[in-house]
């Protein structure tokens, strides 16, 4: 007998791979978490706030300012309530973002997990039909169709890749509240 | 000052809809599921308008706005669903559990803030 180890065991376990990936994915998921860029953006407003509330009330506390320091002071008020405004909307898109990513996320894990060993009883299965209904957006359902619809016919043309999320803009259309 | 209650599965989500919300005069109630919700209304909380995502453990959100309907002082208290989904299937199931109207993220803080000042025009 010679000192070389025995071989690893066989491990042709799909269900294997899916416990570990789906760890792997809760793990990402998990480090998804921005709290504190946030927290630091919504201080920054949140300064920016007060800093413009000093800069509107000096007038009254100091009295009339040369017309020179007047004007700049203006032009800061302008500016500040602009980077606000710029920055608050920055904070709420990547919000909305990273909660939809982290949807995907939960998404897969589940999936995955289902598709386990440790959660898949013999003789049961995991269908597309039940990916499906773990998905929570139509973007997720389109894309799913499209995959069907490439391996049922593979010469329809392969799924382009998804849109990032769209960035919001202007004003919401009145029929958007229904 | 009205109360506004946001429900939504995401702390990320529920600091970023209070941050704008108190940022424009309003009173924020949160809540991480549509149980959480239920639990503060049943304690006295009353909302001036209602946010609320769908997809939220314990209770969704199409469960809350049901449970909520049934409480008399929520029975008309606007509830604004916010949420990833676009699908025509959900929209009708919310509308059908009571739900007063439908934002699809993303969306702009003017554009949710234009909807709860119509809905709710009395801030102080």
């Amino acid at each position: 007998m010679n000192g070389a180890p025995p071989p690893p065991p066989e491990e042709a376990n799909e269900g294997l791979v899916c416990a570990i990936l789906a760890e792997q994915v809760a793990a990402l998921r998990a480090g998804m978490d921005g709290t504190a860029t946030f927290d630091l953006l919504w201080r920054t407003t949140s300064l920016l706030s007060w800093l413009s509330c000093l800069l509107k009330d000096m007038p009254a506390k100091t009295g009339p300012a040369p017309a020179e320091l007047a004007r700049e002071r203006d032009r800061a008020l302008t500016e500040v309530a602009e980077v606000k405004s710029a920055l608050d909307n920055l904070a709420f898109a990547q919000a909305q973002r990273q909660d939809f990513a982290r949807q995907i996320a939960d998404c897969v894990v589940v999936a995955l997990e289902r598709m386990a060993v440790a959660e898949m009883p013999a003789g049961t299965r995991f269908s597309s039909g039940d990916l499906a209904e773990l998905y929570v957006s139509e973007q997720q359902r389109a894309l799913h169709d499209k995959v069907l619809q490439r391996l049922r016919d593979p010469a329809a043309p392969a799924p382009e890749a998804p849109a990032p999320t769209p960035e919001p803009v202007g004003e919401a259309p009145q029929d958007e509240w229904w | 000052m009205p109360t506004i209650l946001v429900l939504d599965d995401s702390t990320t989500m529920v600091m970023s809809l209070s941050h704008i919300l108190k940022g424009a005069g309003y009173e924020v109630e949160t809540g991480l599921n549509g149980r959480e919700g239920i639990n503060k209304l049943n304690e006295g909380v009353k909302p001036a308008v209602i946010l609320t995502d769908l997809n939220m453990p314990e209770l969704d959100g199409i469960g809350f706005i049901k449970e909520a309907r049934k409480i008399a002082a929520t029975r008309f208290t606007p509830i604004i669903v916010l949420t990833t989904e676009s699908g025509g299937r959900k929209r009708d199931e919310a509308r059908a559990a009571g739900a007063s109207g439908w934002l699809t993220k993303p969306a702009e803080p003017a554009q949710l803030l234009s909807v709860v000042k119509q809905l709710c025009p009395t801030k102080v």
